[in-house]
């Protein structure tokens, strides 16, 4: 009996070792204050490493990092995770806040039935701009036209940015020619390779890192990026008291949406803690703080009460019925598909 | 015995060092050159087994798709370019610096070389991200420059994401690579050497050309080197400051791995970029030889 118990506790030493959570997640993706008040709920420690985006998550996974807990992976790298068998299944049993999660963003096709998966916020990729200049200059801000024809282009040569992204710039490309953002007839991404050829003269620079900035500042007066982003900026003009606005829109034609989800990673040394911070996540008002923060969408009911009201009437940040059937979700290519892609994306840097 | 043991014992760790984190990982990579990328990223399994039985999954695939496009060959000498124009501005401008300093007064000479290196102790991306305000159209730099222009009825000139932002940036990035190596080299020199050329005759450009230069030569060439050769690999300043048509093959190479998730690509790209860096680096050398060979 000694002996079995000795061995019982010998096996949980690694596994139980210090009460440490190990999270890895998007640069500035979680409220101070709620990593500290669920420190104080678990009894435990967060200790936090970021990735600023997918492809660096997947690559260091797939180079045999260990040692994280929960990972916060956007859709399509969320379905290449769970085919990779690198994820562990929920225990539904300990998530009981699973309920206040809005049924539209169950079930994606990323995880059907949310084994593995329960979201976290979202982003819209859309288009942010300096609402005078374009005024001004006379242009729409519904519409992607506005990045990619010539005809607007030509107003703002120079003051506009897209992102360096292969998959978000392919899909505003197809969307602006009405095609799904998950087409892969590769006649059509041949169309969406020359509109973005035809408008790259016009774009100042490919530029996912320091937009934001650029917006604030004013040298940029048009961007391609991500709603928080566009959030951020939004605030930090007002904080600044720039002498314009910043303001941002879904074009009509429709958009990326990207949902972020918690997941454990196989290796978890701590599944417990893992479904603990889930279940904690899910709360509606623990859930609000990161929107309040940082405007993210948020697929959580109960956070609704919770979240500023400038930020839950914009409809770029909570998109209503009709808009929300125009966003798509990027799914994953598989590596044929990824190698057609990449040589048309080299195409577009260097010509 | 107890010699050479001793040598081992302090030679031995460096060299298992090397081992281990440079000609192993570099074996890998070119392996990996040869194989598939897996269906989610990193690498296809080396062997692969179906009805008729095992095979041997190595393929040249990623150096035909290298060679069956010249866009990447045109980036390549791109890229090349750019260091050498790179290389060339910072041996121009470190050289009389170096001098500078190796004449100097023995008691200022160690504070210059402080000077020299300081920019090091600043984070390297945050020095990028300095350049872009010093380039950004808002900038005081900026808009002297284009008042400037505008006096004689130019257009003002976009100085940010371009390839001239990049360049000034390598530049000012590998400066110090040039002027150390460079002062490490004059400071030596004897200045009997200079007062014997003098009493000869020599005025004091045949002083410079016929003794400093030639002496200098080596510390030109391991200046070139250390400039040079990361240049070619070098990723961050274009991704920041190189806008829509500054990209160099490093960006490439880094997009393969991320975001094209095709390490055999991505391989096969560091190892054609590392060969010609080698076969350069060998020709110059060289030709360098071979030029002392004939001046001696």
């Amino acid at each position: 009996m000694i002996r079995i118990l000795l061995i019982f506790i010998l096996l949980s030493v690694p596994a139980f070792g210090a009460d440490e959570l190990h999270l890895y997640n998007w640069n500035n993706y979680i409220a101070k204050e709620t990593v500290d008040r669920f420190e104080a709920y678990c009894k435990c420690r967060v200790i936090q490493d970021y990735y600023s985006d997918n492809e660096e998550l997947l690559a260091k996974l797939a180079a045999g990092a260990r040692g994280y807990d929960i990972l916060v992976p956007t859709g399509n790298a969320l379905a290449s995770l769970v085919r990779q068998d690198a994820l562990l299944r929920l225990d539904k049993k300990l998530l009981p806040n699973l309920k206040n999660i809005n049924p539209a963003y169950l079930n994606t096709p990323f995880d059907p039935g949310n084994r593995y998966s329960v979201p976290y916020a979202y982003t819209v990729t859309l288009i942010g701009y300096n609402v005078e200049k374009m005024r001004q200059l006379g242009l729409p801000t519904d519409t992607w036209a506005v990045i990619f024809d010539p005809k607007y282009l030509a107003r703002v040569k120079g003051r506009v940015t897209v992102l360096d992204s292969q998959r978000e710039l392919m899909a505003a490309a197809l969307k602006y020619l009405g095609y799904s953002a998950n087409d892969t007839i590769e006649s059509h991404w041949d169309r969406a390779m020359r509109v973005i050829l035809r408008a790259k003269p016009y774009w100042a620079a490919f530029n996912s890192s320091s937009y934001i900035k650029e917006l604030t500042v004013g040298n940029i007066w048009l961007v391609h990026g991500y709603s928080n982003d566009m959030f951020q900026a939004q605030n930090d003009a007002r904080a600044a008291k720039r002498k314009f606005t910043l303001g941002f829109s879904i074009p009509k034609e429709g958009a990326v949406l990207a949902l972020d989800n918690m997941v454990i990673h196989k290796y978890a040394s701590r599944p417990d803690l893992a479904h603990k911070f889930i279940n904690f996540m899910l709360d509606g008002k623990n859930s609000s703080e990161l929107t309040n923060m940082i405007g993210s969408g948020n697929p959580n009911l109960a956070a609704l009460k919770y979240i500023e009201p400038e930020i839950a009437a914009n409809p770029a940040i909570f998109p209503g019925k009709e808009e929300l059937k125009k966003l798509e979700m990027l799914q994953d290519l598989n590596m044929e598909q990824r190698r057609v892609l990449n040589r048309i994306w080299i195409k577009i840097k260097i010509e | 015995m107890g010699k050479n043991l001793g040598k081992w014992l302090i030679s031995g760790p460096p060299v298992l060092y090397l081992v281990v984190f440079f000609v192993i990982p570099t074996l890998i990579m070119v392996l990996a050159s040869f194989r598939y990328p897996g269906e989610y990223g990193g690498l296809a399994p080396i062997m692969r087994h179906d009805a008729s039985g095992a095979h041997i999954n190595l393929t040249l695939e990623s150096y035909q798709e290298y060679f069956s496009d010249f866009i990447y060959s045109w980036l390549f000498l791109k890229t090349l370019a750019y260091a050498v124009i790179t290389t060339f501005f910072c041996l121009v401008m470190a050289y009389p610096l170096a001098l500078l300093i190796a004449k100097s007064a023995r008691k200022y000479r160690d504070l210059l070389v402080l000077l020299v290196i300081l920019p090091f102790w600043s984070n390297f991306l945050i020095r990028i991200y300095a350049w872009m305000i010093i380039l950004g159209p808002q900038s005081v730099f900026s808009q002297l420059l284009n008042g400037f222009l505008g006096l004689f009825g130019i257009d003002p000139v976009r100085l940010l994401f371009t390839p001239f932002a990049v360049v000034v940036c390598l530049i000012y990035v590998q400066l110090p690579f040039m002027v150390l190596p460079l002062y490490a080299n004059l400071e030596k020199h004897d200045p009997a050497l200079l007062d014997a050329a003098q009493d000869l005759g020599a005025n004091g450009w045949q002083r410079f050309w016929r003794v400093t230069f030639p002496l200098s030569l080596p510390g030109i060439y391991a200046g070139i080197a250390l400039v040079f050769i990361p240049v070619l690999g070098i990723f961050a300043v274009p991704d920041i400051l190189g806008g829509t048509r500054g990209i160099m093959i490093g960006n490439l190479i880094k997009q393969e791995f991320l975001e094209a998730r095709d390490w055999p690509f991505g391989s096969a790209l560091s190892i054609v970029l590392t060969v010609s860096a080698m076969i350069i680096v060998g020709l110059a050398a060289l030709a360098a030889r071979r030029r002392v060979g004939r001046d001696v």
